[in-house]
């Protein structure tokens, strides 16, 4: 699968600035004007912080990204006949938006399924905190029926309470090149706890006025 | 026997098991006696034929779970690493069908355990995260001489061999069973369905026994993967061995600094722990301490957190609302039952000091040694380790870590929820140290057999 080839990408970071942006002007020799003009703008923009680089972004497990307390998952998989239908029927259930029952988790910060390919194949992509596998176990024994309702639109699902389900997630992941998180150290707990302690102060203010 | 198990410290009814209790080992499911006295003993086997030959003398003497509510003194149990199952020559197809977690062992887990900083592997005592302890040993008893006794046997049995001992370590918190910080500890065990009992007031609903060993349903409702083949895994479970050792001077440090006087000072040393030193739970006796309540198992585990929401009897980051949140309201779809351990604390060195202040204090050899058992204990731990020691957000508390057995970063605090507001304690630091660790299967008594006979 497509993850496998990220790794090497990943490893071949011991460049230095000058050689990277050396390596990006090759690339684009072959490219259009527009891209070269945009190339050598974005260059005088960023050049400062090629050679300094921000924080790297982890591993989020086994497979996928992680910046801070949040980590990205996108899967790309094959979809058994019919499985479009019924997951887009499943979806319409609540017209497409899924926070009565996705916000229960409560690692999850979005989550999207895009139909792609006629229908063929499936696109889904989420960002979450933690790792990917730490609250797994828990799925699988508190909304099993959630998780296998979805996935079993997906060619070769194994279902949830397989102990070949983690790899076949794992198979279809993909790993993002490139990722950004506005606060990357708020977690979902976090960013309610904020909220409380806003609405506190609020009326802390208010009282002593 | 004199001395009665507090779990088994039920009236009445002839206990029935669903369980192959003649096939598990008795540590599993026995608690340690009161008062309870042994030795762990950590072995390197240096041929693979000594590690066969000692399964066939130790064997005999490895107790079942059989009756494990009747205090049958002293007893042994054993537990072999990934490096010991390979010392012994087991086949690769069977060595595969161990979890991955396992075959790396706990050392090359750290990243995963939060076994970092003052807790590195490469700060842990020399016999450790090396891949050379292979088997661990451990006898229990309620006397000295007891323990004396069985330690001795257990030494036969290696005696000629070409096994090395690694390590011993005696246990026993006398007087009066406290831990190294000065309190009661080892009282809220889960309650497994089919193991024999009634579950003891506040224990909860009983837990599948799948959770805690091979071969039954497990709370999903299927039983989790067994190391192949069958007769090796079944009845059989993982433990995961922690040595920590206690930093009494830091600790006691911290409560002079936040306390004023003695009653300030036990008062904030329950918040930490969310139970006084006697054991009583802060949710039963929230502005003083009750001993009575402390001693009685039928009566000092019988609680939950319906009636303190906000944490202002015990405060939401406390030590034992981590690893046992109960009925919490949790910030994470979390089914609670899946994350417990049995534990089987064992406390060495001097009792607790309450005027050891001093930096040297902190070096002194005294701590707990815990086997965490079971059937998944390496996701369990590193679950635990990972959400509800080393992060508070599970439980909306931001980054806090746990008082008792969290790593405390620069600038960590301690959160007390009080009216009309909050306690903040500022300077709080890591009050248990991680000295070594491993992780061993614990199999069953059929298994050792097999071991011993060459894998038939």
């Amino acid at each position: 699968m497509a993850s496998q080839s990220q790794t090497a990408t990943a490893s071949e970071t011991e460049l230095t600035g000058a050689q990277k942006i050396q390596q990006l002007r090759e690339l684009f020799a072959d490219a259009t004007d527009v891209g070269k003009t945009a190339l050598e703008n974005v260059i005088k923009e960023l050049s400062s912080q090629v050679s300094e680089p921000p924080p790297p972004i982890e591993s989020a497990g086994r497979v996928g990204a992680r910046l801070g307390q949040r980590s990205e998952l996108t899967i790309i998989v094959p979809l058994v006949p019919g499985g479009a239908k019924r997951l887009r029927t499943f979806l319409q259930l609540l017209g497409g938006n899924l926070s009565p029952g996705a916000s229960k988790v409560g690692t999850l910060h979005d989550m999207r399924f895009v139909f792609i390919d006629n229908d063929t194949r499936l696109l889904f992509a989420t960002s979450f905190d933690g790792d990917w596998d730490t609250y797994i176990d828990d799925f699988i024994a508190l909304i099993p029926d959630y998780l296998d309702l979805m996935d079993s639109a997906w060619e070769g699902w194994p279902g949830i309470r397989n102990p070949g389900a983690k790899d076949y997630l794992v198979k279809h992941q993909i790993t993002a090149e490139g990722w950004f998180v506005a606060n990357p150290e708020l977690s979902l707990a976090e960013i309610d706890r904020l909220k409380r302690v806003g609405a506190a102060a609020d009326e802390f203010l208010d009282k002593i006025q | 026997m004199s001395s009665i198990s507090e779990s088994a410290a039920v009236s009445g009814v002839a206990p029935e098991s669903t369980l192959d209790l003649h096939e598990i080992q008795a540590t599993v499911l026995r608690p340690r006696p009161a008062p309870y006295f042994g030795t762990h003993v950590l072995l390197r086997i240096d041929e693979p034929s000594a590690g066969r030959k000692l399964f066939r003398r130790l064997t005999p003497h490895i107790d079942s779970a059989d009756s494990w509510w009747t205090a049958a003194n002293p007893w042994l149990s054993v537990g072999i690493s990934y490096a010991g199952l390979k010392a012994v020559g087991l086949p690769d197809n069977s060595l595969q069908s161990f979890p991955e977690a396992f075959r790396e062992g706990m050392a090359a887990r750290a990243r995963q355990l939060g076994d970092v900083g003052l807790n590195d592997p490469k700060n842990w005592d020399a016999a450790y995260g090396k891949g050379e302890v292979h088997i661990g040993v451990q006898a229990f008893s309620d006397s000295e001489e007891d323990r004396r006794r069985i330690i001795g046997l257990a030494r036969e049995q290696i005696d000629g061999l070409s096994v090395s001992i690694l390590a011993m370590q005696d246990f026993g918190a006398q007087p009066g069973d406290l831990n190294s910080l000065g309190y009661k500890d080892g009282i809220d065990q889960p309650a497994i369905e089919g193991s024999g009992f009634d579950p003891l007031p506040g224990q909860g609903q009983p837990i599948k026994p799948g959770e805690f060993i091979l071969g039954y349903p497990g709370e999903a409702g299927f039983p989790l993967p067994m190391p192949q083949p069958d007769i090796l895994g079944r009845n059989g479970t993982f433990v995961g061995f922690r040595k920590y050792q206690s930093r009494v001077g830091a600790f006691n440090r911290f409560l002079q600094a936040h306390g004023s006087n003695e009653a300030e000072r036990e008062l904030l040393a329950a918040k930490l722990v969310g139970r006084w030193r006697s054991g009583a739970p802060l949710v039963l006796a929230p502005e003083v301490d009750n001993p009575a309540v402390g001693a009685d198992p039928q009566r000092n585990n019988d609680f939950n957190y319906a009636n303190d929401p906000r944490g202002r009897q015990a405060p939401f980051g406390c030590h034992i609302r981590r690893m046992n949140p109960r009925d919490s309201k949790l910030t994470r779809l979390t089914d609670v039952n899946l994350h417990r351990l049995i534990r089987r604390g064992t406390t060495y060195g001097p009792p607790y000091d309450p005027n050891a202040l001093s930096e040297a204090d902190d070096e002194v050899p005294r701590g707990a040694i815990f086997l965490f058992i079971s059937a998944k204990a390496m996701t369990t731990i590193e679950f635990l380790q990972q959400e509800w020691i080393n992060d508070g957000n599970f439980i909306g508390i931001g980054d806090e870590r746990d008082p008792i057995i969290g790593l405390q970063q620069e600038g960590a605090v301690f959160t007390i929820p009080r009216e009309p507001v909050r306690r903040r304690v500022h300077s709080i630091e890591t009050f248990n140290v991680l000295r070594g660790g491993e992780y061993f299967f614990m199999p069953s008594i059929s298994a050792l057999n097999w071991l011993a006979n060459g894998f038939q």
